[in-house]
């Protein structure tokens, strides 16, 4: 698979999103981060509608989190332009987060604090003001399944409770846009379940959501659009019959899978973009 | 076969102790690729140069005594600088942690360690802290002392010496790992950190309590000092260094057979607290997790109510909220809280030093009115702890501060109004102190010290700003005898509180030179309005200081190593 020709492939729904900038909830124009030598991210443009349920895939250390930082406001982009529901970042970064909420990678989560404490602080901190906050407070730890937990610190809560709380936390201002990085990373069924339920009545009041993660079966799931990117380079996006046609119309003849008409799943057409299928030859005759 | 096992094995063991080596070497090295780095190692350097002093100072000093007690036949004394060094090596970790490295060796257990060397690792990093350099000069300086005046007592006195060594590090490795032990979990944490506290306040009163006593004693005694030095020698003999110090005396005294008996002993104690730490590092090596453990979801029964959080008149809800959870933490943390309490304790002491100096020439008894002043200055220098590395603690929530749409500068501006707050109640219990200890202090003390306090702490919140930001340092809680600020910070809090307390020494200087309190104020005011210029000028370029901070903030709280 030739990463150019399924860039080319997606580039006509992209021009069309290109012209309307305005109406786009994210917008990254060559983003870039760079450390010390190692280009993390390199020249992305992702564009995301609103209303969107985005997944953003990648190989392990192709670059997810570290654009998920720069999209946040958590890591300084090198170079590149981000643009949040029309608002550059880099100039407005207090309005553009008052408008998102987030999840990150180890939840920003204040041990010492209780749930019910930490979500109220959230909602300050987004500027509610103290009877909303401790309105949405209870219904989010009702939602979650919390409330009976309202009082036991965060420290003391299990990993499934602590991440529920994370994404109570970072919806508590009703954000117009959410990000998640792995939010799924080492849940239950139960808990993610709710999680699940909370993410789509949010895109079913037309919030966007952007979300990293692993497991493709969720993100296949839940997601409407998909953007893939690998060594740093965003290698494909769309909506995931889009990249299903763009994998299928450039499969090389001497693709040994997939016969002609066969509807590939999101974990088959990643890892026909990110060519992780490759095994090599050498036969490691040390190993057990 | 065996035997080339045990070879194989003990080649695998060689090749895993020079890969650790060069591992921290490596670190080292690669440490200094950044400024921070650098810095670390200047500040280092100059601990180094500091602790140098010390063990060379110390290792003279107790040389020229174990010199004097052997040439004098004065052997009774013996016990004094094995007691100094003990009190010394197992004291002195706990206290001066600033240049402590931090490293784990529980780190390797994940590597086919055998359990012989994960033991030998622990000693070996146990033996590798600046304490142990100096006690190893001190030591030094005994046998050099000893060796000077017997020379054919030194080649024992190297066995002794090595074996008081070899207990020392078993002790406090033994110490240290139990205390970390129990302070895996969140509640025996409190609970030690309340007993330990109350260990550092039970020792702040020995100095005053033995000169109470010793003033009791001498209505009854010709020499009280001589009687309860005899006392503590009885009993003190049982102990390490008091075996170590008759292992020595007993042979100078030509017997030879008591001498190898404590000698013995002090072997014995050594086996013992390795046992100990053996216990320990056993379990560490079979798996033991002693990571906050989660509690089971216990639901209580029904839902509990969400209260309103707290509101800050004239101040913003992000404000409020910051200064709500600041508070918050400090009331769940009994090792941030107790030093609070450490001014009156102080105050109490000095009292008791009042007390016994009535009829003599302590400071306080001449000049009452300094208690106050006193107490307001060990508050300041407790309120540091909470300054200058204010967002150690915060662990992984430091990024909900980037992420929210708060500016850094709010966030500064709460955690120095909640430390402000701890001042100012700090000040009044001193004031009461003060006045129920001492007498009421004058009003215009009271005027000179509170707009001095105005001043410390202005300097205080500015250099601790910029410390948090540009030298944080993740706390743990669970560790014990581990840095809780970096290196740079303790030097610049030292050069902060030097020039504080300086400035403030100017203000009674000239106080003195009028034989009035007021131009000290007026003084000490000029000194506040431009500190708080400074402040203000830093508050404006905070948000630009913590984003270009941001993101070496935020892997060095939110680390997990």
């Amino acid at each position: 698979m030739h990463l150019a020709s399924v860039r080319v492939a997606f580039s006509e729904g992209v021009l069309e999103l290109l012209n309307s900038m305005d109406a786009l909830a994210i917008a990254t124009q060559h983003l870039t981060r760079r450390f010390g030598q190692l280009v993390a991210v390199d020249d992305v443009d992702l564009r995301v509608t609103p209303g969107q349920f985005f997944g953003f895939l990648g190989p392990n250390g192709a670059g997810k989190s570290t654009t998920i930082k720069m999209l946040t406001g958590l890591l300084a982009p090198s170079a590149g332009r981000i643009e949040i529901l029309g608002l550059d970042l880099a100039q407005n970064p207090v309005e553009v987060k008052r408008q998102i909420g987030v999840v990150p990678e180890g939840m920003a989560l204040f041990g010492r604090l209780t749930g019910a404490e930490y979500l109220n602080f959230a909602a300050r901190m987004y500027g509610l003001d103290r009877e909303t906050a401790a309105k949405r407070t209870a219904e989010l730890l009702e939602f979650m399944g919390l409330a009976d937990q309202s009082r036991t610190l965060i420290t003391d809560y299990s990993h499934g409770m602590q991440k529920k709380l994370a994404l109570a936390a970072a919806v508590i201002h009703g954000p117009k846009i959410l990000f998640l990085d792995e939010p799924f990373e080492g849940v239950d069924a139960i808990a993610s379940g709710t999680l699940k339920a909370m993410l789509q009545r949010m895109i079913a009041r037309g919030a966007t959501i952007f979300l990293t993660s692993h497991v493709l079966e969720i993100v296949e799931r839940l997601c409407s659009h998909v953007g893939i990117i690998h060594r740093g380079k965003l290698v494909a996006q769309g909506s995931l019959e889009e990249l299903r046609a763009g994998v299928q119309a450039h499969r090389s003849p001497d693709s040994p899978n997939a016969p002609a008409g066969e509807t590939l799943t999101l974990e088959e057409i990643f890892l026909r973009i990110v060519g992780g299928s490759r095994i090599t030859d050498q036969e490691l005759s040390w190993l057990g | 076969m065996a035997w080339l096992n045990s070879q194989s094995e003990s080649a695998l063991t060689r090749g895993q102790f020079a890969a650790i080596a060069e591992l921290r070497w490596r670190i080292f090295h690669n440490s200094l690729r950044t400024l921070h780095g650098r810095l670390e190692l200047v500040s280092r350097l100059v601990a180094g140069i500091g602790y140098s002093i010390f063990g060379i100072g110390g290792a003279i000093g107790v040389g020229i005594a174990a010199w004097y007690v052997v040439s004098h036949d004065a052997l009774e004394w013996l016990a004094l600088p094995f007691w100094l060094v003990f009190l010394y090596w197992q004291l002195f970790p706990v206290l001066a942690t600033a240049f402590t490295e931090n490293f784990d060796p529980a780190t390797f257990l994940r590597f086919p360690l055998g359990y012989h060397s994960y033991f030998l690792l622990r000693l070996i990093y146990g033996a590798l802290d600046p304490t142990t350099f100096v006690a190893f000069f001190w030591l030094a300086g005994l046998a050099l002392g000893i060796g000077a005046a017997s020379p054919r007592a030194l080649l024992w006195a190297l066995f002794v010496l090595a074996a008081f060594a070899a207990f020392n590090i078993a002790l406090s490795r033994a110490i240290f790992s139990w205390i970390e032990r129990w302070l895996a979990s969140r509640r025996s944490r409190e609970i030690l950190g309340v007993l330990f506290f109350l260990l550092i306040l039970g020792a702040q009163f020995i100095s005053p309590l033995t000169t109470y006593y010793a003033h009791h004693y001498s209505r009854l005694h010709a020499d009280p000092a001589l009687t309860v030095a005899t006392h503590f020698v009885g009993v003190a003999e049982f102990f390490p260094p008091g075996l170590a110090a008759i292992a020595l005396e007993r042979p100078l005294q030509g017997n030879f057979a008591p001498g190898l008996g404590s000698f013995a002993l002090l072997c014995l104690y050594t086996l013992a607290f390795l046992a100990v730490l053996n216990v320990r590092l056993l379990a560490q090596y079979r798996g033991e997790n002693l990571s906050e453990a989660v509690a089971p979801a216990i639901a209580r029964k029904g839902k509990q109510g969400v209260q309103t959080s707290w509101h800050l008149s004239g101040f913003s809800g992000p404000v409020a909220a910051v200064f709500e959870k600041e508070f918050r933490y400090l009331s769940r943390n009994g090792p941030m809280i107790l030093p609070l309490l450490m001014p009156l304790v102080v105050l109490m002491i000095l009292r008791f030093s009042f007390a016994n100096a009535r009829h003599g020439s302590d400071f306080l008894a001449r000049h009452v009115d300094f208690a106050f002043p006193i107490g307001v200055a060990y508050a300041l220098l407790i309120l540091s702890n909470l300054s200058y590395n204010c967002f150690g603690t915060e662990g992984v929530g430091v990024q909900f501060y980037y992420m929210s749409p708060v500016r850094f500068r709010d966030v500064l501006v709460a955690k120095n109004l909640a430390q402000g707050l701890v001042l100012a109640l700090e000040i009044v219990l001193v004031w009461i102190a003060v006045a129920v200890l001492f007498e009421p202090p004058s009003a215009g003390m009271t005027v000179a010290t509170f707009v001095g306090a105005i001043f410390g702490s202005l300097v205080s919140f500015g250099v601790g700003n910029l410390m948090s930001l540009y030298s944080p340092k993740k706390i743990d809680w669970a560790a014990f005898g581990r840095q809780r600020a970096s290196g740079i910070t303790a030097l610049v809090v030292l050069g902060a509180q030097a020039a504080t307390f300086g400035l403030a020494a100017i203000a009674g200087g000239v106080a003195a030179y009028f034989h009035q309190i007021w131009p000290a104020t007026v003084l000490l005011l000029f000194f506040v309005a431009a500190a708080l210029h400074l402040y203000l000028y830093e508050l404006s370029r905070l948000d630009s200081f913590a984003l270009s901070r941001q993101e070496s903030l935020i892997a060095e709280i939110c680390r997990t190593t």
